[in-house]
């Protein structure tokens, strides 16, 4: 490609890209990344557990689920590190208070990444610094200074605009204070630049082949505007529907199948380009360590949290693990019996760790995440 | 806004509804674009005045000659007009309805069941109340998308052409107030019952009878896995996903003062009810199952519920929860955000509260207490809220009069704000405030410009005949504005070369 990074971002720098995850309605970590030389998960779940012959065995204590074999080759290849027992320190299990404090990065407003965004360089922002993937701002994103929120690149344009129309529009707009001004300019901004890339058609990368789910489709668009230079600093895309009190077994296969085959056409597509680029992928909460009488499971705790790309020390899964003793786990009230997994790993640390290897300070750090004593997880770096 | 014409009775048989909709036609000339008053004085102040302000807050936005009829009436008397919806004449919103939908106008009654006498606006309103709960089963006989399309259709028509405008924005408040994405399970085909019986049956009624009738409705069991509830083993633990919600987000609201106990002690309550799936017979039936009931004692919230009270649990946990001072607070902030300001008041907050609790949750006594606070007639917190999308798109519908279908064209500008009906994944419900619906501006001003200039299939406007009827540009800058246009608006109405889509798209129309 011609340089157009150094006109859209005004510097030259090799640019590192965020990309966000969320597994919305709390997934099941236990399912997903099973503790499988573990008694205690077998006695908890005697019909849900995931069987060590079945999953695809990580180390001497982790495997993955089945229906993420996909990612086998990521966890080989040494790009995809995994916290388990990891979330917030939350205790409603209520989704809306654990996704908002989680988004937030705190009882605090604007979201995590939204004020990261803000605490770098003036110079290199643009209407395409940041993409939010779906039909909604995330609350993650909330207070970033430009965010684009789109399902498809093929969409963004304004039908029948004039110059005339657009110019006076633009008019009564720029004496608009405060947020809404402030997301007209990224609209103005981000139409004239997509504009640019409509008018081509997309080939991935390296053979790689993405599904026709919402969510690979999403990824794609991503991919796109990383190789396309633009300036992508961060986007986000939600995977949602992981919400399994009832017949869990079903739903988790489909959905896990769709997150790791999504992540490893991504990963193919962008080949060399995932060393500066970082995807994490996160849940607001895991779910009870004992299975229901409904083949499901409810709100819990821990969950496991995922960090692929961008040079990560990956095929380990990092972090505090005490196992699934019952002396181990959390306890919520005198009615329940097993316990939930405790959250050992504060997913700011996680979080904290890969925005330092993307820019941030430590100044910028206790910005993005006020309130709160930070020790980051060293999954970067020697 | 006045129900101008006569009642049409109706006769009965499916013959019947052909004719009535060719009668409809030619009565009016179209489907579904109600005639203009006779006078269509538009605003002329400079300012958003208390007029204006109050129309903007309790419909969907002004049509032309609201202001003139609101102001010759008086605010308190709209205000009094729109909290008694049953007095109210709608029959041009309710013939559409009936004939344009067969889900919700099946000549048997699947969703409108209409017995006894048709021209009682009672029964109009709340036809359910007449035969609640009856055949739903009914509604599995018709295809998922075809009840999501109907439904969808009809809220953006109700909304656009109701003259009971404050009944159809508190519709939408409950709406997202007790939420359900239809598209989990067999609620795809219950919803349209949940619409029917629970939140238009009481959305200008009473909120424990709503809150009862959210609690046993099919959809709701299946939304938040009410169904599945049980103990039949001692060792069975309750599902408390319902219970969980109705405390967070129904009642007492996420900081009310309830425990994780209570949570679980409220799902030991709700054990046993369910719904006959559809592989049963009389599926979509609610039913308490006795044996599958923790019937030991309870304590929610510090009350005790002694051992044995079967189906009984059910009613007196819904007491004990609405009677909370937490579910008062929290239903009279949630009203007070929606009408006075993303930020609401304290004051009005307590104000609607005590009004909510002393009336024992009745609702258009609560709204009339909040509409006479100070904070909401306040010249300041006019013109300051930032219209979700849906209300954006109906009240651009209602302020040009358009005639519309509101098929998928419409829905689908609706589907990329974020913000069609019956589209949000989670029990919260769509959310209120202006942050979370900034970004959906490309896509406002895409359907202003592709409504003005009539390039949305199904939806038209006649705008010259509309600025004539106003009497030029200034009156129909007036009336879409809800005040006298500002020098620069007007000088951007005039260069854009797209006057009308201009208005639509400019920040001011994105207020209310």
């Amino acid at each position: 490609m011609p340089p157009p990074q150094a006109v859209i971002s005004g510097n030259g720098d090799e640019r590192r890209t965020l990309v966000v995850i969320f597994l919305r309605g709390a997934a099941d970590g236990l399912a997903l990344v099973p503790p499988v030389t573990d008694d205690h998960y077998y006695r908890a779940r005697p019909r849900l557990g995931i069987a060590a012959k079945d999953a695809v065995k990580l180390d001497d204590r982790f495997a993955l689920h089945p229906k993420l074999r996909a990612l086998e080759s990521a966890w080989g290849d040494g790009d995809l590190a995994i916290v388990h027992a990891c979330g917030t320190e939350d205790q409603t299990r209520s989704h809306f208070e654990a996704q908002d404090l989680m988004e937030h990065g705190g009882v605090v407003a604007g979201g995590w990444l939204g004020r990261y965004l803000r605490t770098r360089p003036v110079e290199s922002r643009g209407a395409l610094a940041c993409v939010a993937v779906g039909k909604a701002l995330p609350e993650c994103l909330l207070g970033a200074p430009a965010v684009t929120v789109m399902q498809s690149l093929e969409e963004f344009s304004i039908a029948g605009r004039t110059p005339a129309f657009g110019s006076q529009l633009e008019r009564l707009y720029a004496m608009q204070r405060g947020q809404l001004g402030a997301a007209a300019r990224d609209t103005f901004e981000a139409l004239v630049r997509i504009e640019a890339m409509r008018t081509t058609t997309y080939q991935p990368g390296n053979g790689a082949s993405y599904g026709r789910d919402e969510f690979a489709g999403g990824l794609s668009q991503v991919a796109r505007l990383i190789k396309a230079d633009v300036g992508l600093e961060a986007a986000s895309i939600d995977l949602p529907g992981w919400d399994s009190h009832f017949a869990q077994q079903g739903q988790v296969e489909g959905l896990a199948g769709r997150l790791a085959d999504g992540l490893a056409a991504f990963r193919r597509d962008l080949g060399a380009r995932m060393a500066t680029t970082t995807v994490v992928v996160m849940t607001e909460f895991g779910r009870t360590v004992e299975e229901n009488s409904a083949f499901g499971t409810d709100h819990g705790r821990g969950s496991a949290l995922w960090v692929m790309g961008g040079g990560v020390r990956g095929g380990k899964v990092h972090g505090a693990w005490r196992g699934l003793a019952p002396e181990n786990l959390e306890r919520r009230g005198v009615l329940e019996g097993y316990g939930d997994l405790p959250v050992l790993n504060n997913y700011r640390n996680v979080l904290a760790s890969v925005l330092t290897r993307q820019g941030a300070t430590a100044q910028g750090l206790a910005e993005v995440f006020p309130e709160f004593a930070l020790e980051p997880l060293g999954l970067f770096g020697a | 806004m006045a129900g101008a014409g006569a009642v049409v009775v109706a006769g009965s048989g499916c013959g019947r509804v052909k004719d009535d909709v060719t009668d409809l036609r030619r009565w009016i000339g179209k489907p579904t674009a109600p005639p203009l008053a006779a006078t269509l004085t538009p605003p002329s102040a400079k300012e958003i005045d208390a007029v204006s302000h109050v129309v903007n807050r309790l419909t969907f936005g002004a049509r032309p000659g609201d202001h003139a009829r609101v102001a010759a009436m008086g605010v308190d008397a709209f205000i009094e007009e729109q909290l008694a919806p049953q007095e109210m004449k709608d029959w041009i919103c309710e013939r559409v309805i009936r004939h344009e939908f067969d889900t919700l106008a099946d000549p048997e009654g699947t969703l409108f069941p209409r017995k006894a006498d048709e021209s009682d606006p009672l029964q109009q309103l709340f036809p359910a109340m007449k035969d609640r709960g009856a055949r739903v089963g009914h509604l599995y006989e018709f295809k998922d998308k075809v009840l999501l399309d109907e439904l969808t259709r009809a809220t953006v028509l109700r909304a656009v052409l109701s003259e009971r405008q404050l009944y159809e924005v508190m519709v939408q408040f409950w709406s997202d107030h007790f939420n359900i994405d239809p598209s989990k399970a067999e609620a795809k085909w219950l919803k349209a019952a949940d619409d029917r019986d629970v939140i238009r049956a009481h959305a200008l009624g009473n909120f424990r009878e709503m809150l009862r009738a959210s609690a046993v409705s099919p959809a709701m069991l299946w939304y938040l896995d009410g169904r599945v509830n049980r103990r039949v083993k001692p060792e069975d633990k309750p599902n408390e996903n319902y219970a969980r919600e109705l405390l967070e987000l129904h009642t007492l609201g996420v900081h009310g003062g309830y425990t994780q106990q209570d949570v679980m002690e409220v799902a030991r309550c709700l054990t046993g009810w369910t719904v006959r799936d559809r592989k049963k017979f009389f599926r979509g039936r609610v039913e308490f199952r006795k044996f599958e009931h923790d019937d030991g004692a309870k304590r929610v919230l510090g009350v005790e519920i002694p051992a044995g009270g079967g189906a009984r649990d059910l009613d007196r946990v819904l007491e004990i929860v609405v009677a909370h001072p937490s579910t008062a607070q929290h239903v009279a902030e949630k009203l007070c955000r929606r009408f006075i300001a993303d930020d609401p008041p304290a004051a009005a907050v307590a104000v609607t509260a005590a009004a909510f609790a002393q009336s024992g949750g009745d609702i258009p006594t609560t709204l009339r207490a909040l509409f006479a606070t100070a904070e909401f007639r306040a010249p300041e917190v006019r013109g300051g809220k930032f219209k979700r999308p849906f209300h954006f798109v109906v009240s651009a519908l209602r302020a040009t009069n358009a005639e519309t279908d509101a098929a998928k064209p419409v829905v689908d500008y609706l589907v990329r704000m974020g913000h069609a009906p019956f589209r949000y994944t989670t029990p919260d419900g769509y959310p209120e405030a202006a942050s979370h619906w900034q970004s959906s501006l490309l896509w406002r001003w895409n359907f202003a410009s592709a409504l003005a200039a009539n390039g949305i299939k199904g939806t038209n406007v006649e705008a010259d005949k509309l600025r004539e009827r106003l009497g030029g540009d200034e009156g129909l800058m007036a009336t879409v504005l809800g005040r006298r246009a500002s020098d620069d608006e007007r000088a951007a109405y005039q260069e854009s070369g797209a006057g009308l889509a201009l208005l639509l798209a400019s920040p001011a129309f994105q207020h209310c």
